[in-house]
């Protein structure tokens, strides 16, 4: 299977990479074929540009050579794979905009001729969402977990009917101890096994 | 009252521009004092670096890249923001200036050892958030609604006890006709005229 996975995370050395590479590893033990984007060490733009606004309604909507990579990457990908810590419930910038920028009309999914939206991710068999939290589990339910929404809801909906989700979140990390995360970690790569 | 606006598009000339337009337009009716914040016009760099990850517990006043930003943030007692909802929350450039600015010892203190952070931002007795949707409101409500409880909850906490919020969404846009659009204008000036 080919498998996208998209990481988040400012440093180089953070656990974020660590959950994915250990991600990435188990997926290719397993025999998948894995690509990896670390969208801050491509240096991704997070903003959608004004000329990229224009275009997102005609037919060619992406403009960015990065973009276009990534797009092609996402319409080959049979299971998606999202590592990032999540910030203010959501996801940090830099991964909220490789969604508007990449998953844009033709990739994402398409406008009908009524112009309704139609799911264009239908080649996705599974959604994979692994994400850190400063808060602790309740508070992030009081909030809404807004980033698991988006991932889990509003992108699902443009894949196939049934294309299967998984969640994997370690939350209050700042007070986590070296044991747990370790543990996270071995539940990360149990988790790409069994995909 | 203090009241500051922030506005993300990348276009200057999009509906979400006349919205804005509108908003300020209410304020300035009832006489508030405003604040506006363009983040693509002030060419506002989303992507919150290393370093700033590496120093996110630092004292703000090392950190001279947003001390206007973060200025602006402590002085109002009203914040709206003004933007389109994309994949069911806000753009990455608005949700960068939420990254970067409401950091440590200006949103929030988060005490040593301690998992839940302390607000700061009490003063801000109003919360109101404009924008548009391309899709219905039945389909956002299935998303989750993630910007407005992006909004509302998890940024409305740092807030006033009793922080009100308004929220004020058109919902798709992809098929109003002029009317509604015209109408969904004069709704939002005439809201931000009665801000109190």
């Amino acid at each position: 299977m080919q498998v996208l996975v998209v990481l988040a995370h400012p440093k180089g050395d953070s656990y974020n990479h660590a959950i994915a590479a250990r991600a990435s590893n188990a997926l290719r033990l397993t025999g998948h074929t894995v690509h990896l984007l670390d969208l801050y060490a491509l240096g991704f733009g997070a903003a959608m540009t004004s000329d990229e606004r224009t275009a997102y309604h005609l037919d060619t909507p992406i403009l960015d050579p990065l973009v276009r990579e990534h797009a092609d990457l996402v319409r080959a990908a049979e299971a998606l794979v999202f590592v990032y810590p999540t910030w203010w419930s959501g996801q940090p910038a830099v991964l909220k905009g490789w969604l508007e920028r990449v998953l844009v009309p033709g990739v994402g999914f398409r406008f009908d001729e009524q112009g309704k939206v139609r799911p264009g991710l239908t080649q996705v068999r599974h959604m994979i969402g692994i994400s850190t939290y400063g808060s602790p589990w309740r508070y992030v339910k009081l909030v809404n977990d807004n980033g698991r929404r988006t991932l889990m809801r509003t992108i699902r909906m443009n894949t196939g009917l049934r294309t299967s989700t998984h969640w994997l979140g370690l939350y209050a990390i700042d007070t986590s101890t070296v044991d747990e995360r370790e543990r996270f970690l071995t539940r990360v790569e149990r988790r790409m096994r069994a995909l | 009252m203090r009241v500051h606006v922030v506005h993300c598009h990348p276009h200057p000339d999009s509906f979400v521009a006349a919205a804005r337009d509108r908003v300020l337009a209410g304020l300035a009716a009832a006489g508030h004092e405003v604040r506006l914040l363009d983040l693509y016009a002030d060419g506002f760099v989303p992507e919150l670096s290393a370093w700033e990850r590496e120093h996110h517990l630092d004292d703000p006043s090392n950190k001279p890249d947003i001390a206007t930003y973060a200025a602006d943030l402590q002085w109002c007692e009203a914040l709206v923001l003004v933007y389109p909802t994309w994949f069911s929350g806000q753009p990455a450039m608005l949700k960068g200036w939420i990254d970067r600015v409401w950091v440590q010892g200006v949103a929030y203190d988060l005490p040593e050892g301690s998992n839940t952070i302390r607000p700061r931002l009490r003063s801000i007795r109003r919360i109101v958030a404009v924008t548009t949707h391309g899709s219905p409101k039945w389909v956002n409500v299935l998303q989750g609604e993630g910007g407005k409880r992006v909004a509302f909850r998890s940024l409305r906490l740092l807030c006033s006890r009793r922080a009100r919020s308004t929220w004020l969404a058109l919902y798709g846009i992809d098929h109003a006709d002029h009317g509604q659009r015209t109408a969904f204008l004069d709704r939002v000036e005439q809201r931000m005229a009665r801000l109190r």
